[in-house]
């Protein structure tokens, strides 16, 4: 019998709520000191990341916020036994109150935002010709005409990136006050301009909300996906070299999230 | 949490996009007694391209500053010409797509 975590949570007694995990399993915490980890059993050997999974971790971790601040773990975190379980919490016991008391009282807000990359790298690609910013070399050789290209398309990124970086500060403007702390990822790919997680005090939510729609209601041609709140998946720091497993936030859980819940169960649906 | 709000009105856009992110990448390098060759040129070439790259952008720049003579464009050239040639002479040879010479660094993102 394995062990699932979901979360560490500031509190280190028995749960009195019946919260069920995964395979219909009881939640229960395991306590250290005064923090707790909430587990369930786990039947099985070995488990993939199913659709199912990730729902029902979410779920449980969304429950234990009504009460608790979590520090929600990666999917499909197990252990082989409490021992080993207890060793992890051991060895980052102080990362884990550190987060728990900065993360007390937030949630998390995911904004992405898409831009006409085509259409912008066609005008930059017209001023580059237009302005002659060329590099001074007679063409006649091989090596002269691939400097050449290579120069056009280093200048031309160059000002893509710059471009990005202003429409960038732009919307990250209307949010930047209300937020405590953000994690910005530019231009994931040439068109996801950028894929933002905000952390923001539950008092002020609605003022995050009302940003957005005032950033939405502005004209500009730039999409947006806005969700939210979240539990702070991505906002876990831990100062202690990770061991070779990854317990938090390896990999960004909002994208894995909305790919796995509204977004995969629309999409199918059509 | 019951008040969530996922809301955007270009759906199928982002969609894409998210897996775009997700899928350009695998977690780890894919190495089994079976494709142990391509696993290993694959992390050798990543870590090429990644150099090959720096050198390149560092050429660039010196180009822009209108640092170097004529004829030094020219042996640069070269240089940067044959490197690329032969990265798709053994990207070819390993059955590598430009797209795989990437890894995933954890939450410090992707290499390149």
């Amino acid at each position: 019998m394995k062990i699932y975590a979901y979360g560490i949570i500031d509190f280190h007694n028995k749960l009195e709520e019946p919260i069920e995990g995964l395979e219909e399993k009881g939640i229960y915490n395991v306590s250290y000191r005064d923090i707790g980890v909430t587990v369930s059993e786990l039947n099985e050997e070995t488990r993939e990341i199913t659709d199912t999974c990730i729902l029902e971790h979410e779920k449980v971790v969304e429950r234990l916020m009504i009460n608790f601040t979590v520090l929600p773990m990666r999917f499909l975190t197990v252990f082989n036994t409490q021992e080993d379980l207890l060793s992890m919490v051991e060895f980052y016991y102080e990362d884990f109150k550190n987060n728990l008391q900065r993360l007390f009282n937030k949630v998390e807000f995911g904004m992405k935002v898409i831009w006409p990359a085509d259409t912008i790298k066609k005008r930059i690609i017209d001023v580059y010709h237009k302005t002659k910013h060329n590099i001074s070399v007679s063409i006649d050789s091989p090596a002269k005409t691939f400097v050449k290209e290579k120069f056009e398309k280093h200048i031309i990124d160059k000002e893509f990136q710059e471009e990005a970086n202003r429409c960038i500060a732009v919307v990250d403007d209307y949010f930047n006050k209300i937020a405590v702390e953000k994690k910005l990822k530019r231009l994931q790919t040439e068109s996801l301009l950028l894929n933002a997680s905000y952390l923001v005090d539950k008092d002020r939510q609605n003022e995050f909300k009302q940003a957005f729609e005032q950033l939405k209601n502005a004209p500009s041609d730039l999409k947006f996906l806005f969700s939210g709140p979240w539990p702070c998946y991505n906002f876990i720091t831990l100062t202690k070299k990770p061991s070779s497993v990854d317990y938090f936030n390896t990999e960004d859980m909002l994208n894995r999230l909305l790919a796995q819940q509204g977004f995969a169960q629309e999409r199918n649906s059509v | 949490m019951t008040n969530r709000i996922i809301e955007t009105d270009s759906q199928e856009a982002f969609i894409e996009e998210i897996e775009k992110v997700q899928d350009v990448l695998p977690k780890r390098i894919d190495a089994n007694p079976k494709n142990v060759e391509k696993g290993l040129a694959k992390l050798v070439l990543t870590l090429v391209e990644l150099i090959r790259k720096l050198l390149e952008k560092q050429a660039m720049r010196r180009i822009e500053g209108g640092s170097l003579s004529e004829e030094e464009i020219e042996q640069m050239g070269e240089t940067l010409l044959k490197l690329e040639n032969k990265m798709q002479e053994l990207k070819e040879i390993f059955g590598l797509k430009d797209e795989e010479l990437n890894l995933n660094l954890g939450p410090l993102g992707d290499l390149m």
